[in-house]
């Protein structure tokens, strides 16, 4: 055979030539850029960092039911002013064993989630400053105004870490995420921690506008608002062991410079309470100084929807239950024959809600079998919309909630979400923030008119609490307090008396049981309420909350070995 | 009778063709393939002959005059001649089992069997056939030994997953399948099982590492069937099988559930009669302070409209009822000097067991080839069409809620027509009967055409050039649409359609160079290569809601009047490979391989784009030595070999785009419904609705320093073969170690969502041994029979650790880590029995929850305090040994097989057992296993299922050692027996063969360990159950 014909050889050289070919063709062609994602150079444009900081709004949304950012879990039902509910005790049982505390295990999945969702609130505004900062103010004229925007998030996000874990790590725009397993939740001390928080909310305040650009943006009052809220609890000084040890004066008077910007502002009370719960054209009111904005028919599947309060729909509207008003809230809405609460004996019977004398806000609160649901008395709360009443009882949550026919209420799965915004700083709250500072400082004479701005405009506020007859729902009497007539103002009865407006005008809007952590009394108030609650409910009979201990949540056990033993368990756990 | 028949061909014969012939002549063909068998030494009493390339042979005999077949590697055939003129005779050889010429498929290149020094694995394509899985990779399961096969029983086959030696890495275990050269990873349910004519298994890496950074799980080589020359053939194959629900779990009736939810109430000292569920119970406690449950009392409605009557349902039975598979296959092909064809047709529909789901496949296959220029150009096409059709189980998991949803919740309403469903304080659990059937037209087509063009030129003497283009492209469309319901309390009065489209598009193309040639007693054979593959997929999606009609016809967007949504994305890679592989071998005694490659992927970055893949093996075949061939050594003996090969193979399975920063805008983010929904759209503007200002996030943080993962594999085998081959064998030990694995981590949630990172991580070890034994046994002609079996065991441990992985794979991120364990291994509390006495709670370890008919934690630091420090490594899910055994019979036209699969050792997590013995460990409220009747109560102490009670306070969801079991099993799985019609009856009939058979898949569990409490080890998570299998069939070919 000739093994070197031409046909041969001509074959062998296309032969070898074509691999040849395909490589050097295809030498770039390992070059394959993301698809459908955006680049980091885009990251760094004033439409990026505009982008960013739109997501890190968002987050404010993305709350769920169980990991909810209304904390109704941790500041209503761990302070007494509700019970979980739901089906049963097993109904999300770990909220059973955080609102009884006999139970709470350092890796309940719900709190490491709750965690970790707020830390995609901090990384979200982290990545918005970065990419801010990385601009001139000529590029980006609203350098400074966003810049003090995402500060404003992030002390937001970290007031929120804080009353819950005590001790978490904080983590800014300059620290590089190569450094954060550096980062300890002790790295910081209790005061170090509130100082950062303060001062992001300090910038805000000096950064922000006067008024708001958009409605869903903190202004400068918020900022001031949110800075007299952390100084308060920051003033109320706490030891290792979670033991009040003293009252700080500075960061008192900075609650009251803060807030004399807030009064200064256009902000004020509603006309009547129930404005601050109600959807569509009440939302973003006089009121509401800042407030998470849900919404409908966005584009969404179902909507921007409030995820984190849906269970609270009683079962006969739909689904689920949860959070049903305690006995003791709604005993501590009684008022004397001069209008006043009964601070020290409320809780010796239970309320009629009918024939009691009672301050109207307990009807904007709570519902009770047999009254108007959301001020609708076409659609009376039955006995019947209780999902498990011998266990939770048969009241239900109010304010989050929603008449079924406003337009804001939405079908999801089993569960029922609503459309209406969430206040998360009510000017009420600040005029009570302000009269606690100011009896602290042993100026109660101030704070007198403050609280009974409160209670002035409760007593105004039954204009919807009316039967389909037009007869009012219940029998209510609530005055102000007149030093030397109805009441001694002294700073004891002042204090008193705050602590027991604070309670009944913020009830069921996730507060109650960080005020009693920051006033140093949890273990005494929980104690004495399930002393009493648990001869109502079977449910509270391991209730028992352990000082030095359940006034925070433990660090997530995740997140204990994530950080390789970096953070440290909270105390008592 | 016979007699006659051939008495009557033979006369038919002579009598057509008038005269008296002093030769026979025929086609000498394999018996199961129908190949042509060339060079087969034809024997008669005067005469000798060989059969030409074609297998044609003609040969002088006489009547009456036995001739003999003989070959390498076949059963000599004896044929007595009847009648000389019988001029069209098919000899058919029936191979030996262990045949050492078989030519295997290795990297681009063939191989003789004997000349073989990687681990390979031939796996016998017709055991695989007799199961009725649409997956052959399913049916692989305890057929070669160190591949471990898992999945579940669902139509589709589509579950199940493959393991060669070990966990070799993390992300994915798929090995990479080369399909007529043509690579690709998945799917192997959507290509027609029957058109496969072998599957080699390359285990060890200097097999595999031809193929690169897609060895490191292992390669395994298809080919699918050709024509055969100067032989049309048609073939029909087609079996029916009814599947049946072969292990079911036992769940509480209405009664048994009250039973338990009043013994965990009264257990608590709560009023059982305060439930929500409406049981209502009278119940005492008698003198000596037991309590005793007189009466459950149920009202006769659950609702008090009466629409729904308490009932007593046994959900699994509602849910199910014996499945149908159906499979038929016809297969013709033809082929002459100049080139051949195949063309086949197949139809695989199975209903399964779970009603309404099924899986249905279509598909051609059109292969052919054509000489040209003198036979040195040939060119060739392997292509298939494929489509399937599947309805899977409905989301959510149908199987969980049907063990979930309350007995006393009828499947409808009393007019029959509505739903039942939970009513107001039961578990928002869905009527499963609901939701299977509202899922009945849900399914999703996809279309698969896969296949390969190529060119061989031989240009010189030995020197072959080769091409080959191949293309598996894939469009997947569903349609899925969400009705409107009422059931119980749970209602939806909006529909939804939601639509998806993808298209996957992989091309690759090859070009290499064969050199081989003979000089003298050398062997050479020299290949070079490059390879070039890219993959483009692309997907969108749309919903509407709002349709007036729920009528299939109305399932279109257009016909949806509500919100609309939609979205799409896309994902792109390539790999670019330059390799080179040369075979060496002397005398057939010493053998040599080496191989080289250089890949390149798009999904590393810059800096780490190339590795390369080295790998040699060399080999040994003593029983060629003289010392051999002429001592004793040779009688013992007819084969020995000893082989060692070392290589290295490589991962890639990563995201495409792992070494970017990804920013994405997520307007909605996902479903809010169960989960967070992270979405990137917000209100700021407080309108309300309307369309929203959306940003957008970061989800991945980029790693631009990510580089392959490498396994370095070590195997040294010996092959064997005993009594001139009827007892043949090898054994494998392998060293894999597997570095720098690919991993995205779990990460501390300060990371923000943008943490999840792929990283180089921890480095693992697996060693194994191997042992694969067949014996052909021979009583007389009538009667032969093989077993063969396979057993293998592997040991896995983590070797190296890094810090960004630590807290990866258990432990508690700190001093207790998998470092040095095998992977997976099981982390958590240690439950020493329950508290039996007072005494036993009041001396144990603080522990929160405790007490009487609790589980009892140990103390492991000793601190006097049961907390998370008290946990250890509890369990290891790999597998002491696996193993499998197959018998096969003939005799006479009859034959029969069983085949047994089994798995030693393993622990497995029997989560199921939160369900089974708890009431409230997991999902509280809802229906639960017959083993919570056992519980523990004073009355019955020794029982091993703890207290039953209505809240966790005890934390038995923990995960401890009490969940961990033995997974340890052995199954019937396929039996069958085959009616083979004798010869003469055949060509009566004009047939070349007929063959009846029945037989079944999954028939028994023969053996499971006692400490296993579920219903099956092999699928203790609970998928799609394996059904019970019983199959007919018929195979005809003319």
């Amino acid at each position: 055979m000739n093994l070197f014909n031409k046909k041969s050889l001509s074959t062998a050289i296309i032969a070898l030539g074509l691999p040849i070919i395909t490589l050097v063709s295809c030498s770039k062609k390992l070059d394959v850029n993301p698809k459908g994602a955006i680049s980091q150079e885009q990251i760094n444009t004033p439409e990026g960092a505009e982008s960013l900081v739109t997501a890190a709004y968002a987050q404010l949304g993305n709350d769920h039911y169980d990991q909810p950012f209304s904390l109704w879990e941790y500041g209503d039902v761990r302070g007494g002013d509700a019970y979980k509910g739901g089906s049963g005790t097993s109904d999300i049982q770990n909220f059973h064993f955080i609102e009884t505390f006999a139970g709470t295990l350092v890796n309940f999945g719900e709190v490491d989630a709750l965690w970790y969702d707020m830390y995609i609130g901090v990384s979200r505004v982290n990545a918005a400053l970065n990419s801010i900062e990385s601009l001139t103010d000529a590029q980006y004229p609203l350098k400074q105004q966003r810049i003090a925007e995402m500060r404003f998030l992030r002390a937001h996000w970290y007031f929120q870490l804080k009353i819950l874990f005590k001790y978490v790590p904080y983590i800014d725009e300059n620290a590089d995420r190569s450094h954060y397993d550096t980062i300890g939740n002790r790295t910081l001390s209790n005061d170090q921690l509130w100082e950062k928080i303060a001062e992001d909310f300090s910038f805000a305040a000096s950064n922000l506008p006067q008024t708001k650009t958009d409605v869903g943006r903190p202004d400068k009052a918020a900022a001031f608002a949110y800075l007299a809220k952390t100084r308060l609890y920051q003033a109320y000084t706490q030891d290792d062991q979670n033991n009040v040890t003293g009252i700080n004066t500075t960061d008192l008077q900075a609650v009251v410079s803060a807030t004399d910007s807030v009064l200064a502002s256009s902000y004020h009370l509603e006309s009547d309470f129930a404005n601050n719960f109600l959807p569509g054209k009440y939302e973003n009111g006089v009121e509401s100084v800042w407030a998470v904005q849900y919404s409908h028919d966005d584009g969404t599947q179902y909507g921007r929807l409030n995820w984190g309060d849906q269970l609270s729909v009683p079962q006969g509207l739909g689904c689920c239950d949860f959070k049903k008003p305690s006995q003791n809230l709604a005993n501590a809405f009684k008022t004397d024959a001069n209008g006043l609460p009964l601070t020290d004996t409320y809780n010796n019977s239970d309320v009629n809600p009918f024939t009691d004398n009672v301050d109207p806000r307990m009807d904007h609160t709570i519902a009770f079998p047999n009254k108007n649901w959301k001020y609708n008395s076409a659609n009376i709360f039955l006995d019947s919309w209780s999902r498990n009443p011998a266990v939770y009882g048969n009241y239900a949550s109010l304010k989050e909630n929603v008449d079924p026919n406003s337009g804001y209420f939405f079908h999801v799965g089993p569960f029922f979400p609503n459309a209406k915004n969430r206040i998360i700083l009510r000017f009420a709250d600040i005029l009570l923030m302000r009269a606690e500072a100011l009896i602290e400082l042993g100026r109660q004479a101030e704070a007198l008119p403050l609280i009974n701005q409160l209670r002035v405009r409760a007593a105004a506020s039954t204009g919807m609490l009316v039967n389909a007859n037009g007869s009012p729902e219940g029998k209510y009497v609530v005055k102000p307090y007149i030093d030397g007539v109805n009441i001694a103002w002294t700073q004891d009865n002042a204090r008193k008396a705050l602590r027991f407006e604070r309670r009944l005008e913020m009830a069921e809007e996730g507060s109650h049981f960080f005020d009693l952590v920051r006033w140093g009394i949890a273990a005494t108030e929980m104690n004495n309420f399930f002393a009493v609650e648990k001869t109502k409910w079977s449910f509270l009979s391991v209730g028992f909350f352990t000082k030095n201990k359940n006034e925070y949540l433990p660090i997530p056990q995740n997140q204990i070995n994530f950080s390789q033993g970096l953070y440290k368990q909270n105390f008592g756990y | 009778m016979k007699r006659i028949i051939y008495l009557l061909i033979g006369l038919f014969i002579s009598l057509s063709s008038y005269a008296q012939h002093s030769s026979m002549s025929g086609v000498v063909v394999e018996k199961t393939t129908n190949n042509p068998i060339g060079s087969v030494l034809i024997k008669g009493i005067n005469h000798m002959t060989l059969s030409d390339s074609l297998g044609h042979f003609s040969i002088d005999a006489e009547n009456g005059e036995t001739i003999t077949f003989s070959q390498v590697g076949f059963q000599t055939y004896n044929y007595k001649i009847v009648n000389t003129d019988a001029t069209s005779l098919t000899i058919e050889l029936e191979p030996l089992p262990s045949s050492l010429d078989a030519v295997v498929v290795t990297g681009y290149t063939k191989e003789r069997k004997k000349d073989l020094t990687g681990a390979v694995s031939i796996v016998n394509v017709n055991d695989l056939d007799k199961q009725t899985t649409a997956n052959p990779i399913k049916a692989l399961q305890g057929q070669a030994a160190g591949v471990y096969v898992t999945g579940d029983g669902s139509p589709s086959g589509s579950s199940a997953s493959i393991q060669i030696r070990g966990v070799g890495t993390l992300n994915s275990t798929q090995p990479l399948y080369i399909i007529d050269g043509v690579p690709t990873e998945a799917g192997m349910h959507e290509l027609n099982a029957s058109d496969i004519e072998s599957m080699q298994i390359l285990k060890d890496a200097s097999a595999a590492s031809i193929y690169g950074s897609r060895a490191a799980n292992g390669v395994i080589i298809i080919t699918t069937k050709k024509g055969k020359a100067g032989h049309l053939a048609v073939s029909f194959v087609g079996s029916t099988s009814v599947s049946q629900y072969a292990y079911k779990m036992k769940v509480l009736n209405a009664g048994g559930f009250g039973q338990a939810l009043w013994q965990a109430s009264v257990n608590d000292g709560v009023d059982p009669n305060t439930n929500s569920l409406l049981y209502k119970f009278n119940w005492s406690v008698d003198p000596n302070g037991q309590h005793i449950l007189n009466k459950t009392i149920l009202p006769e409605y659950l609702n008090a409209a009466q629409t729904e009557k308490t009932t007593n349902t046994d959900w699994f039975n509602e849910i199910t009822h014996p499945g149908i598979i159906q499979n038929y296959n016809l297969t013709l092909s033809n082929g002459n000097e100049k080139g051949s064809y195949l063309f086949s047709m197949g139809d695989y529909n199975n209903q399964g067991i779970v009603k309404t789901t099924n899986f249905k496949r279509y598909s051609m296959r059109l292969n052919s080839d054509y000489k040209l220029f003198n036979d040195r150009v040939t060119i060739g096409e392997n292509f298939t069409l494929n489509k399937t059709r599947e309805v899977g189980l409905p989301d959510p998991n149908i199987m969980q809620i049907a063990l979930q949803a309350l007995p006393i919740v009828p499947v409808h309403t009393v007019d029959g027509i509505g739903w039942g469903g939970p009513e107001a304080g039961m578990n928002d659990r869905q009527n499963p009967v609901r939701l299977e059937q509202d899922n009945k037209d849900n399914y999703y087509n996809y279309l698969r055409i896969f296949g390969n063009a190529y060119v061989d030129v031989k240009i010189l003497k030995g020197l072959t050039f080769r091409s080959n283009y191949g293309v598996d492209y894939g469009n997947y469309n569903s349609r899925s649409f969400q009705k409107t319901y009422k059931s119980g309390y749970l209602s939806s009065d909006l529909n939804t359609l939601n639509v998806s489209e993808s298209q996957t598009t992989k091309q690759n193309l090859s070009n290499t160079l064969n050199y081989v040639n003979d000089f003298g007693k050398h062997h050479l054979d020299v290949l070079l290569g490059t390879e070039y593959y890219h993959e483009y997929d692309n997907n969108f999606w749309a919903s509407r809601q709002g349709f007036s009609s729920q009528d299939l016809d109305y399932q279109y967007l257009d016909a949806g009047s509500g919100t609309q949504q939609n979205g799409g994305n896309a994902k792109e890679y390539a790999l670019l490979s330059y390799f080179g592989k040369v075979n060496y071998s002397y005398d057939g005694r010493y053998l040599a391989s080496f191989t080289l490659r250089d890949d390149g992927s798009s999904r590393f970055g810059r800096n780490n784009q190339y590795g390369i893949f080295p790998a040699f093996s060399l080999g040994w075949r003593a029983s060629q030595e003289k010392f051999f061939t002429e001592t004793f050594l040779g009688n013992i003996f007819s084969d020995l070999k000893f082989r060692f090969g070392w290589g290295q193979t490589g991962n890639q399975e990563i995201a495409t785009n792992a070494t970017f920063n990804i920013y994405q805008t997520n307007y909605a983010g996902g479903d809010p419904t169960w989960a967070t929904s992270l979405g990137t759209a917000y209100d700021i503007k407080g309108t309300g609705s309307g369309l929203l200002p959306s940003g957008y996030a970061q989800t991945q943080t980029g790693n631009p320093n990510l580089r392959w993962e490498a396994s370095t594999m070590s195997n040294w085998g010996i092959d064997f073969g005993f009594l001139n081959n009827h007892l043949t064998g090898s054994v494998d030990y392998f060293i894999k170690k597997t570095s720098d694995i690919l991993v995205n981590p779990p990460y501390i949630a300060v990371d923000g969502e943008g943490g999840s990172q792929w990283v180089n991580g921890a480095s693992m070890q697996n060693k194994g041994l191997e042992l694969a034994l067949t014996y052909n046994g021979k009583i007389n002609d009538d009667w032969t029979y093989t077993i063969n079996g396979n057993i293998s065991e592997y040991r896995n441990k983590i070797t190296e650790l890094p810090q960004s992985v630590l807290y990866s794979y258990g432990g508690n991120g700190s001093t207790q880590n998998i470092l040095g364990r095998p992977i997976g291994s099981f982390y958590g509390y240690v439950a020493d029995g329950l508290f039996r006495t007072q005494k036993e709670v009041d001396e144990s370890a603080a522990q929160q929850g405790k007490g009487l008919g609790r589980i009892h934690y140990k103390d492991l630091d000793g601190n006097g305090i049961i907390d998370v420090q008290d946990q250890t490594w509890i369990g290891n899910p790999n597998p002491r040994f696996t193993y499998g055994f197959n018998f096969s019979t003939r005799y006479k036209n009859f034959d029969f097989s069983f085949f047994i699969q089994g798995v030693q050792g393993n622990d497995v997590n029997n989560i199921q057992k939160q369900m089974t013995d708890f009431w409230s460990v997991s999902d509280p409220g809802s229906n639960k296993g017959v083993r919570v009747l056992d519980a523990w109560t004073p009355e019955n102490p020794n029982a091993t299922v703890p207290a039953l009670t209505l809240t966790d306070a005890n934390n038995e969801s923990r995960f401890s050692s009490y969940y961990i079991e033995k997974g340890t099993y052995m199954k019937l799985r396929n039996l069958q027996l085959g009616y083979t019609l004798p010869k003469a009856t055949l060509q009566r009939m004009k047939l070349s063969s007929f063959r009846v058979y029945i037989g079944g898949d999954n028939l028994l569990l023969l053996m499971k360990s006692k400490s296993f409490t579920g219903v099956d080890p092999e699928t203790p998570a609970y998928g799609y159950p394996n059904p019970r299998i019983l199959t007919g069939g018929v195979s005809i070919s003319l």
